[in-house]
């Protein structure tokens, strides 16, 4: 029943879809400023009826409808309501929905809600839009069919992965998500923007929003991801480097070049090819990290789902867009004006735009070298986290740098404000006081430092000069500020970790540096849908004369027949304890890996800080209008 | 400008400076465990994960120094175990590329504002 009902209203949508484009090409041809209420009759029902399926798929979720194959094999009547809801997107076919929904109501969104006047540059927006759409549900109906029906009806499901049944990891997909596909949008107005020849300003403004809105939603979806990577993965990281991970972080560069130049072309009607460009590349770089984790050609700790057919059509889908882009491209494109001059904060900017483009490339090559390799000549070599600090570390510097003294020049005239020589004295200073606290003496390190206090205080300066006059950009200062924390945090978090591996026995102590930890005792336990075995672990530092009492555990989930490492976090302000434990096999030695993290908390909040400059900047646009 | 030059060159001195791991920890987070899906050995909880990592126990206890440690997994598992990829012909590209697009990217950046600075002397 929800299976034919899923089917059809899906089918629904993409016909909708279909007609959509056909109107939109009709209505090119009809002269007038105004868009028929035809049109926004069929994105009404299109949205209503993606909606409707995806709502059809939680249904079916929700109540454990064994009669579609993906939830008979993703879902299990035991779980608990969260995971139930949450493992609608935890797999291929139930995300390509979402992933679908999100194109649709971006879709309708830009019809409705964008106030330019050009209609043209509207309906060709509407037209590559709804191309994107109908694509993807073709892919889902044809191969990723997530209401495929089973007969006989299982009486059971298979479960989700258990490490998937998170909190984090029911949101992080949806944010991450809304930030990829959001890039759908800006991707589709500017080839429209190209052939209806709409003037810069009136792009910049349009596109402002949606770039504010999705970068807001892919800063907070890496977040949560790496917040969850931290306690549910159980290696005490938060950023691995890992391919899967990169490909969130490559459309997130763009996306942030983007910001910034897209402020060049609303203000000095510049730079309109370029920002053409990385509003098409960004969308690519979406595709791209999608292919790649789909498609299971990388080696990745977050590679849950994978399947060649559905890599070859990502693939292809791939290169069709890419070309037809570079088509419309080099067809469309104006010619620049020529005396166009660079000014002081447009240079700024375009360094900016250097650096977002050099450290997406850098991933790039990172995550896609391992595998042409293979291919090409057989090699397999492994690209980690050595390989991209060794190569990114140190331009973080110059861009450190150039954050705190960019902004500090005014548009067009290339005069600067008076420098703050104070700010740079005060940086200096503080940095002293905590290079003799921690002395590091790693120069790369201790520059890092050094020149992110320097970013964090002129900042805290602007803040202030914010508040005296409101003419300052508010959500430049607390994105910018949230980085040099950021950088601050995890260079110290860095510097203090301290991490060991050890073998013990139940009863037995190991010293490590300040810390005593003892194995106390051991025990069964059982959850909702798992057995487990508890660790009771003392930790006592030696210094402080603290201590705490830790519970990493082995569990071993039922549906499906898993076993995940729990690890045991005490978290307070200003330091997370980590601890977890596995079981060498045929002993009764346990393997154990304690950890000391200063100031998890501070990098996540960095992040959110980051990401609140997003925010703000999305509504203080909507108040302009 | 003169500013960035400085930066820059002081960046490059530093990156040679990036101090050599060298405790066993150090050494098992640059090891990827090859049963595991991405995981090093220092997070992974599987067998082979142990067995590597008294391996390595045993090898700074033989004296051994990171780089021979790395050499001789190297030698028994190949690259495919090195998270740092060692500078061989055919990593040079991977190595390379990168400073190469920087400059690149500098050199571009610069064509582009060549004539502003023209005018301005």
């Amino acid at each position: 029943m929800l299976s034919n009902l899923g089917i059809i209203s899906s089918s629904i949508s993409l016909l909708a879809s279909l007609l959509l484009i056909y109107l939109s090409f009709v209505e090119l041809k009809v002269s007038g400023d105004k868009i028929q209420k035809k049109i926004y009759k069929f994105s009404s029902v299109q949205l209503i009826f993606s909606l409707l399926s995806f709502l059809v798929l939680l249904i079916g979720y929700i109540f454990s409808d064994f009669s579609m194959i993906n939830v008979y094999e993703n879902s299990h009547t035991e779980k608990p309501l969260l995971y139930k809801i949450s493992g609608t997107w935890g797999n291929h076919e139930g995300s390509l929905l979402l992933w679908i929904n999100i194109l649709v109501l971006f879709s309708f969104l830009f019809l409705f809600l964008n106030k330019n006047k050009n209609k043209n540059f509207k309906i060709f927006t509407l037209i590559f839009q709804n191309l994107l759409i109908s694509i993807f549900f073709i892919f889902l109906l044809t191969n990723s069919n997530p209401f495929s029906p089973v007969f006989p009806i299982p009486g059971e499901g298979l479960g989700l992965n258990p490490i998937l049944q998170d909190p984090a990891l029911a949101i992080h997909p949806p944010l991450l998500y809304v930030g990829f596909v959001g890039s759908s949008i800006y991707f589709s107005a500017a080839l429209a923007a190209l052939i209806s020849k709409v003037e810069a300003k009136s792009l910049a403004t349009t596109l402002k929003p949606w770039i504010s809105i999705s970068w807001f939603f892919q800063t907070t979806g890496i977040l949560v991801g790496s917040i969850w990577a931290y306690y549910e993965l159980g290696w005490g990281g938060y950023w691995f480097w890992d391919p899967v991970e990169n490909s969130s972080l490559m459309p997130w560069f763009l996306m942030t070049a983007l910001l910034h130049s897209v402020l060049v072309l609303e203000r000095r009607i510049g730079l309109y090819s370029w920002v053409i460009i990385l509003s098409i590349l960004t969308f690519t770089m979406s595709v791209v990290g999608t292919f790649l984790v789909r498609s299971g050609i990388l080696n990745s700790v977050h590679t849950f789902a994978n399947d060649p057919s559905r890599g070859l059509f990502i693939l292809t889908f791939l290169i069709l867009m890419v070309f037809s882009s570079i088509f419309i491209f080099f067809k469309y494109t104006p010619s620049e004006k020529k005396n166009y001059k660079i000014f002081s904060k447009e240079f700024f900017i375009l360094i900016n735009n250097w650096f977002m483009v050099f450290f997406l490339a850098v991933v790039l090559i990172g995550t896609l070298y391992p595998v042409f390799l293979d291919t090409l000549i057989g090699e397999k070599i492994s690209v980690g986290p050595p390989y991209y600090n060794f190569v990114l570390a140190p331009f973080l510097i110059p861009l450190l740098f150039l954050m705190t003294s960019g902004p500090k020049h005014k548009w067009i005239s290339s005069e600067t404000k008076i420098f703050f020589d104070i700010i740079l004295f005060l940086s200096v200073f503080l940095f002293l006081i905590i290079f003799f606290i921690i002395k590091e003496n790693n120069l790369l390190i201790n520059l890092i430092l050094l020149f992110s206090i320097y970013l964090i205080i002129q900042n805290i300066f602007d803040f202030y000069e914010n508040l005296k006059n409101r003419n300052i950009n508010l959500s430049r200062i607390i994105s910018h500020f949230g980085f040099g924390l950021l950088i601050f945090f995890i260079s110290v978090n860095h510097i203090f970790s301290v991490e060991s591996n050890f073998n013990v026995r139940v009863g037995e102590k190991k010293d490590i540096k300040n810390y005593i930890i003892k194995f106390e005792n051991l025990e069964t336990s059982s959850g909702n849908n798992y057995k487990s075995v508890v660790g009771y672990f003392e930790i006592f530092n030696k210094k402080k004369l603290i201590k705490e009492n830790l519970e990493p555990e082995i569990r071993v989930y039922n549906q499906p027949k898993t076993i995940t490492y729990e690890a045991s976090i005490n978290s307070n302000l200003f330091s997370d304890t980590y601890l977890t434990m596995s079981n060498i096999s045929d002993s009764d030695i346990f393997n154990i890996k304690f950890q000391k993290k200063p100031f998890m908390n501070f990098i996540w909040l960095s992040v959110l800080l980051i990401s609140l400059g997003g925010i703000l900047n999305f509504f203080k646009r909507k108040k302009e209008i | 400008m003169k500013k960035i030059f400085i930066v820059l060159i002081l960046i490059f001195i530093s990156t040679k400076l990036v101090a050599a791991a060298n405790t066993k920890d150090e050494i098992l987070k640059n090891l990827r465990c090859l049963v595991c899906q991405g995981q090093t050995i220092s997070d992974s909880n599987s067998d082979f994960a142990n067995i590597i990592r008294s391996v390595v126990d045993d090898k700074i206890q033989e004296g051994l120094t990171e780089k021979e440690i790395y050499k001789f997994l190297s030698e028994k598992y190949g690259d495919w175990i090195l998270f740092n990829p060692p500078l061989k012909n055919y990593s040079y590209i991977l190595w390379f590329l990168p400073y190469v697009l920087f400059v690149l990217g500098g050199a571009i950046l610069y064509l582009m504002i060549k004539k502003t600075l023209i005018e301005k002397k």
